[in-house]
């Protein structure tokens, strides 16, 4: 259903933007003719529902329409953006992870010290720091000073090297905001959960402070942040535009920020829908991984009474 | 073991290297010399390459490369020089006969390029497709009567009218690029994203958004080589990591920002051009709205606005002044165009004069762009000084566009508007007549007098004469005071040293094939 009503939201919004597709995309030379044929392409002289039932109809057959300007098939288009768009998302959540979980525990464990006033002083700097401005920074100090990292492209395909080496600086980019977060939440929700019974009580019975931590606070402590890392993979998926546009690399979010430009609308319906099925997709295994994370929320699955015959 | 080779013997394979130079054995794209490969940065990626429905300049650098004309641009000039012709000459006002060189063929298998194939690439533009739509450079061939096949390698181009903008923008570029028949039969819409031509370059790679790779053409027999085996395009569209891209050695050639040119100037092994563009920006009223169907206001506005500070705010003193529609050079320059000057005070009578005193507000609508907007901000300061309120409307590309669509300019008041230029002044022109009111005649100024000049131009064979019309066309413009002409453009260009760029005077078209070592 969400991801119906989020095309049908789509649908309608195409409505509403001001601008002829027909004329951005045939440009100040193109006859009438050139113009009504291309409506009729991209399905604008259809009403709003038969689009919608279009779109679908062929959108579960798998096939996403034609790129309006290329003629190439939409479906393809994205096949080959999404693999890009997938390793730059899970690159930058991986490295926000790896470096914000130690952060937030690493603060909880002494709030208010000097390294939880140096971890919030950092955070918050990171999370302020708007992507295309580290985007340019990282380019200009790592790529084009120390020559260390290329500035254009996802590298070649089938050289899995070449592409991690492409991948850092814009997983990076992309990172700097999402480490600050996680850091943020991890230490808010770590400390709440330093704070309840049974880590009192396993403090009570002299287990040592790490292992409670690490072991025991930390898991729990971790499902909040969980939720936000599904949302943020989602956003990622979808919404790498700013380092997609700014190192050239193909993916979906410069494929739609593109099409959107171009109202090349069956490239924007079909990019649409692919992000709302991976942000659903990714929620959803988010939400069936607390139960494996936090013991508490699987007890409360189990427990559940069985309706009623 | 050692090998050794007697003078006699280098002198034998040296001449046998020779004559099978000279036979066409040895392609001369086989014998590039350091640099075998240029990386150029494109500001889009393609998106259609059949030569009918093309795009942009971009679409059409592709196509200048691996297809062929009957004439093509020669390097670094409005003038042409034969491509896959072999003679051709306008014989009448109406007919241009043509012969084409023997041994052309199409990449891909697709047979020798016949008077057939002439034929069809040209008769296309003129035909409706089964659906009735016709291709959307179908006016570039407006003249055309039809194409007659007198050989398998001759015929002649039958016109409707005398048509001298065709050796221009036609037969040079884009539209008179030949295609393969049978190609085109057997491809159908895959047309658009396939080449199939004769040229010195074949398309080997599309990755959208990625790169398109040029490869020398091994079966290429025409007289325009390429200098370099491979070219390869990659569309950055952010301008910043472009020029980031070119210091670090990933790309070979770029269009920069005219403000950039001294930084680039100083970096090692970088060579900077800078062309006058052949483009037009101005703006001005919608003359069908009040109070700009009063005379008066509209030479209040022109004297109004200071063009010299809008060129030095917004363009930081780099662009050319434009004073009329055509830019030096062209035929029908007009360089005694008046130079409008500030004259507050004068403005301002005329303003009284037309019973507005007390001034007015008005909307200035652009296109959202940096530059745009610091030329808009001079604008609005320039009229607020003569008491005209101006509010700036900003529209995304899309939006702004649309307004030549579906009578979209009726709702504009004031508008600055950037159209690119080509070689012909028939071009330029077209888009003030009053049959383009509604659609890119955005300020809907009618003159019968332009109308007849505009059509006479275009069907004006002599050159002195054609000069005068188009001439005497902006004279009309003028004493309309409906336009502010503000500049024709500059285009800048950064390359690495070692490398030569094959840029078209209009700065918009490269040919790849005329890219050397420098």
């Amino acid at each position: 259903m969400a991801v119906i009503g989020a095309v049908a939201l789509l649908l309608s919004l195409t409505l509403l933007i001001p601008g002829d597709p027909a004329t951005v995309l045939l440009g100040p030379r193109a006859t009438p003719e050139a113009v009504a044929a291309l409506n009729a392409q991209m399905g604008l002289d259809l009403p709003l529902p038969a689009r919608l039932a279009q779109f679908l109809a062929h959108g579960l057959q798998g096939d996403l329409g034609k790129d309006v300007l290329s003629g190439r098939s939409v479906s393809h288009m994205l096949v080959e953006a999404l693999p890009n768009t997938a390793l730059l998302a899970f690159s930058s959540i991986f490295l926000a992870i790896l470096l914000g979980v130690p952060l937030g525990a690493i603060s909880a464990l002494r709030p208010g010290g000097v390294i939880d006033q140096g971890v919030a002083f950092i955070s918050v700097g990171f999370v302020s720091a708007p992507s295309f401005v580290s985007s340019i920074f990282l380019l200009l100090v790592f790529a084009l000073w120390l020559n260390w990292f290329p500035v254009l492209g996802a590298g070649e395909a089938g050289a899995p090297l070449d592409q991690l080496w492409h991948v850092v600086l814009p997983a990076v980019a992309l990172a700097i905001t999402w480490v600050g977060y996680i850091a943020r939440l991890l230490r808010s929700s770590l400390l709440e959960v330093l704070n309840e019974p049974y880590i009192r009580t396993m403090r009570a019975y002299g287990v040592r402070e790490t292992v409670v931590t690490m072991k025991y606070a930390l898991k729990p402590a971790c499902v909040p942040t969980l939720a936000v890392l599904g949302m943020g993979v989602g956003e990622l998926l979808g919404g790498a535009v700013f380092a997609e546009v700014i190192f050239n690399r193909p993916g979906l979010g410069s494929l739609i920020y593109g099409a959107i430009e171009e109202r090349n609308y069956p490239v924007v319906q079909g990019g649409v829908l692919v992000i709302v099925i991976l942000f659903v997709l990714t929620n959803l295994l988010v939400e069936l991984s607390y139960a494996w994370i936090d013991p508490r929320v699987r007890v409360q699955i189990e427990l559940r009474p069985e309706p009623r015959a | 073991m050692s090998f050794t080779l007697s003078r006699r013997q280098i002198l034998a394979g040296g001449s046998v290297v020779l004559g099978a130079a000279t036979m066409g054995l040895i392609r001369p794209t086989s014998a590039f010399a350091a640099h075998s490969k240029i990386v150029v940065r494109v500001e889009r990626d393609l998106a259609n390459l059949d030569p009918a429905n093309r795009t942009g300049p971009v679409d059409v650098n592709v196509l200048f490369a691996c297809m062929q004309g009957l004439i093509g641009f020669k390097p670094g000039s409005s003038e042409w020089q034969l491509d896959a012709a072999e003679e051709i000459k306008q014989v009448s006002d109406t007919e241009i006969d043509f012969k084409l060189r023997s041994g052309l063929t199409f990449t891909g298998g697709y047979g020798p390029l016949s008077a057939e194939d002439v034929k069809f690439s040209f008769e296309r533009f003129t035909k409706a497709d089964a659906a009735g739509n016709k291709v959307a450079f179908a006016s570039d061939w407006s003249a055309l009567d039809h194409v007659e096949v007198t050989g398998p390698l001759e015929g002649k181009i039958i016109l409707k009218s005398a048509a001298p903008a065709l050796w221009l923008i036609t037969l040079p570029d884009g539209s008179g690029r030949i295609i393969s028949k049978k190609a085109f039969e057997q491809l159908g819409d895959k047309i658009s994203n396939t080449v199939i031509g004769s040229g010195p370059y074949m398309l080997k790679e599309w990755k959208p958004r990625e790169q398109f790779v040029l490869d020398a053409n091994p079966d290429y027999k025409g007289p325009i080589t390429g200098h370099f085996a491979e070219v390869v395009g990659k569309p950055i569209k952010e301008q910043k990591t472009a020029d980031i891209a070119f210091k670090a050695g990933e790309i070979d050639f770029e269009s920069i920002q005219p403000e950039n040119m001294k930084a680039f100037s100083a970096l090692p092994d970088t060579t900077v051009k800078a062309l006058p563009g052949i483009d037009y920006v101005w703006f001005g009223p919608n003359i069908e709205k009040k109070p700009f169907t009063d005379l008066r206001v509209r030479q209040a506005l022109r004297l109004a606005v200071d063009v010299d500070a809008i060129l030095a705010g917004a363009y930081a003193d780099l662009y050319p002044r434009a004073n009329a529609l055509l830019a030096p050079g062209m035929l029908g320059y007009w360089a005694e165009a008046p130079v409008y000057k500030r004259n507050v005070d004068g403005a301002k009578k005329l303003l009284a004069d037309a019973g507005l005193a007390g001034g007015f507000k008005t909307t200035l609508t652009i296109l959202s762009d940096a530059r745009f907007q610091a030329v808009a901000e001079v604008i609005q300061a320039n009229l607020a000084d003569v008491g005209i309120e101006v509010e700036v409307n900003a529209l995304d590309a899309g939006a702004y566009w649309a307004l030549g669509e579906k009578d979209g300019s009726k709702v504009l008041e004031l508008s600055l508007i950037e159209y690119n230029g080509k070689f012909d002044p028939s071009f330029d022109t077209q888009w003030f007549t009053s049959a383009q009111v509604g659609q890119w005649n955005w300020q809907r100024w009618k003159s019968k007098e332009f109308d007849d000049l505009d059509a006479l131009g275009a069907k004006t064979t002599d050159v002195k004469q054609r000069g005068d019309i188009y001439i005497k066309a902006q004279k009309v413009m003028d004493e309309s005071a409906a336009f502010v002409w503000i500049t024709h453009n500059v285009n800048t260009f950064a390359s690495k040293g070692w490398l030569k760029p094959g840029i078209l005077p209009n700065g918009n078209n490269w040919l790849y094939t005329a890219f050397e070592e420098a």
